[in-house]
């Protein structure tokens, strides 16, 4: 199987699943495709030290549609990744509300799975046990972490490094597995953090083409912090531009056409056009 | 995959090398031993010639003055001094986890921490030895000598896991039970290793020290009586019968730390 032939079917579960640490999906089955699922309203995050104080997010607010990836585009150390980490809960924002379905989000939790850019796998775990590892700890049966795990490591072209450890891995199969343990779980919403900035170009390449495949068979409703305008149209249904610091929102384009696209598409080049020259004007660091 | 880099004829070559330097070096140490003893020509630093006539006389017949073979003294010692070990990776071991996990904790304990471990184990011996007796006093030192080390190098370790194993821990639904021995147990394993090599180095000094002060039965007894008796090549021998298990001891716990954390991938 060659790397881009990542596919994963989706799956259905009983109204008993609800409940399940992993299965948050299933929380959310009753609000449809394309309505809001996740919440920012106000967002504000302001880092104090003893000499200064930055305000690194200024009362940002938008919505994350079911079932769409949106990536969240901006400058350097505009505070993109903040975003995130507060979406995810390990950043709590100094002010502002994020709920999914209506639900605030105060803490961490499975609901919100993460992808991390030097992606944060166990070493001490084999592949299969890092992908299982959210599974473990929703006190999963054994047959059923293993059936699933044998599932998704087969999307991500894994199956044969299932014994394998970390170390022996490239950076773009340390990803595929980093992906797996998040998708694995189910959550309500995929949190990506420049997921693909740790690798060379050509990996970064074929691991969008397999994102794209992998969303063609199970949809998810991913969020994908990229400094990347190549990457974030390549992949999303809406792009949002944040500003330098603090961020606030510059724009939130929609991105037409349906995935696979084309880069060399006349439309393509000219929205990486537009969000280029923006980022570039919002560049201060040779004023 | 991460030892592709060196092949088979380069290890041979390097352990070689190795063995040379180390022969070497000792025969300069015998002969340096030997140049000073004769120099000095006092009766209480034999030459290495008859330490080591006295070393194998200890080996093959024992001590022929009280009639207990060197076995008998080394395994008084060793009961003693596994004692200690075993009551220092009790307490430190889940107590380094928890300092190092829960910071208020931490700091709360920290001035305790900094009190007592600069004091020298030894210097609880008389008070140890004459509450608990000369067996489970001497143990109780050496658990003081491996307790600290082993503590302080598991608080550190669990400060210095990637908080991105945390982080993605959460994320994935752990709770702080969870995370506290699916992640920071594992992630702290070579630094308890490190912690167990390190303490089992202090360990030894305490022991014999301790066996010193007061009669154990052990082989720091023995130093004691055959000084007493005069007979110094005797003391050397036993000396380097220390020196070389205190070598053995930790000799075996880098090796087991080695494997351990590149088995764990934790090793970088």
């Amino acid at each position: 199987m060659s790397k881009t032939e990542m596919v994963i079917e989706g799956e259905k579960y009983s109204a008993k699943d609800r409940v399940r640490a992993d299965r948050t999906d299933a929380l959310y089955e009753d609000i449809p495709e394309g309505a809001p699922l996740v919440k920012i309203e106000n967002l504000n995050v302001t880092f104090r030290t003893n000499e200064k104080t930055t305000v690194a997010v200024d009362n940002l607010s938008f919505d994350i549609k079911k079932g769409e990836l949106l990536s969240i585009i901006g400058p350097s150390g505009c505070g993109k990744s903040t975003v995130l980490r507060c979406i995810s809960g390990l950043q709590q924002p100094t002010s502002g509300t994020i709920t999914i379905g209506g639900n605030q989000c105060t803490t961490a939790g499975s609901d919100r799975g993460m992808v991390f850019q030097d992606f944060a796998l166990f070493p001490w775990r084999s592949v299969r046990k890092n992908v299982e590892f959210g599974l473990e700890i929703a006190g999963v049966p054994k047959e059923e972490r293993k059936e699933r795990s044998d599932k998704y490591l087969k999307a991500m072209g894994l199956e044969e490094f299932a014994d394998a450890r970390i170390h022996e891995l490239s950076g773009g199969m340390k990803q595929r597995v980093g992906i797996a343990r998040a998708m694995i779980m189910h959550p309500a919403v995929i949190l990506m953090d420049e997921p693909f900035g740790a690798l060379d170009a050509q990996t970064r390449n074929i691991l969008q083409e397999g994102l794209v495949k992998i969303l063609k068979n199970s949809q998810r409703t991913i969020v994908f912090v990229t400094h990347s305008v190549d990457e974030a149209l390549y992949l999303s249904d809406r792009v949002l531009v944040l500003t330098k610091r603090p961020a606030t929102i510059h724009t939130m384009l929609e991105v037409p056409g349906d995935r696979p696209r084309d880069r060399g598409d006349p439309e393509f080049i000219r929205m990486r056009k537009e969000i280029l020259s923006f980022l570039q004007s919002q560049n201060t660091m040779f004023e | 995959m991460l030892f592709k880099g060196y092949d088979e004829t380069n290890r041979v070559h390097r352990m070689i090398r190795t063995a040379v330097i180390i022969f070497v070096s000792l025969s300069v140490f015998m002969i340096l031993w030997w140049i000073v003893t004769t120099w000095l020509n006092n009766v209480n630093f034999p030459t290495p010639d008859k330490v080591f006539d006295a070393l194998w006389n200890l080996i093959i017949y024992g001590d022929t003055m009280g009639g207990h073979s060197l076995w008998e003294y080394l395994s008084a010692s060793l009961k003693t001094f596994i004692q200690g070990f075993l009551m220092a990776a009790v307490v430190a071991i889940p107590l380094g986890l928890l300092l190092g996990y829960i910071k208020p904790l931490r700091e709360f304990t920290a001035p305790w921490i900094e009190i007592l471990r600069p004091i020298a184990p030894i210097a609880w011996a008389p008070i140890l030895i004459i509450t608990f007796g000369s067996v489970l006093g001497s143990a109780l030192v050496v658990f003081i000598g491996i307790v600290f080390p082993l503590l302080t190098n598991i608080i550190f370790g669990v400060q210095r896991i990637d908080k991105n194993w945390l982080d993605a821990s959460k994320t994935l639904g752990a709770s702080h039970f969870q995370i506290f021995y699916k992640v920071v147990l594992p992630a702290t394993v070579p630094y308890i290793l490190n912690g167990i090599k390190v303490g089992l180095g202090v360990g030894w000094m305490c022991i014999v020290a301790a066996e010193m002060y007061k009669r154990s039965g052990g082989i720091g007894q023995f130093l004691v009586d055959v000084v007493n008796n005069g007979q110094m090549a005797n003391a050397f021998a036993i000396i380097i019968i220390i020196a070389v298990l205190g070598l053995l001891t930790t000799g075996v716990a880098e090796y087991v730390s080695k494997v351990v954390s590149r088995r764990m991938g934790l090793d970088a």
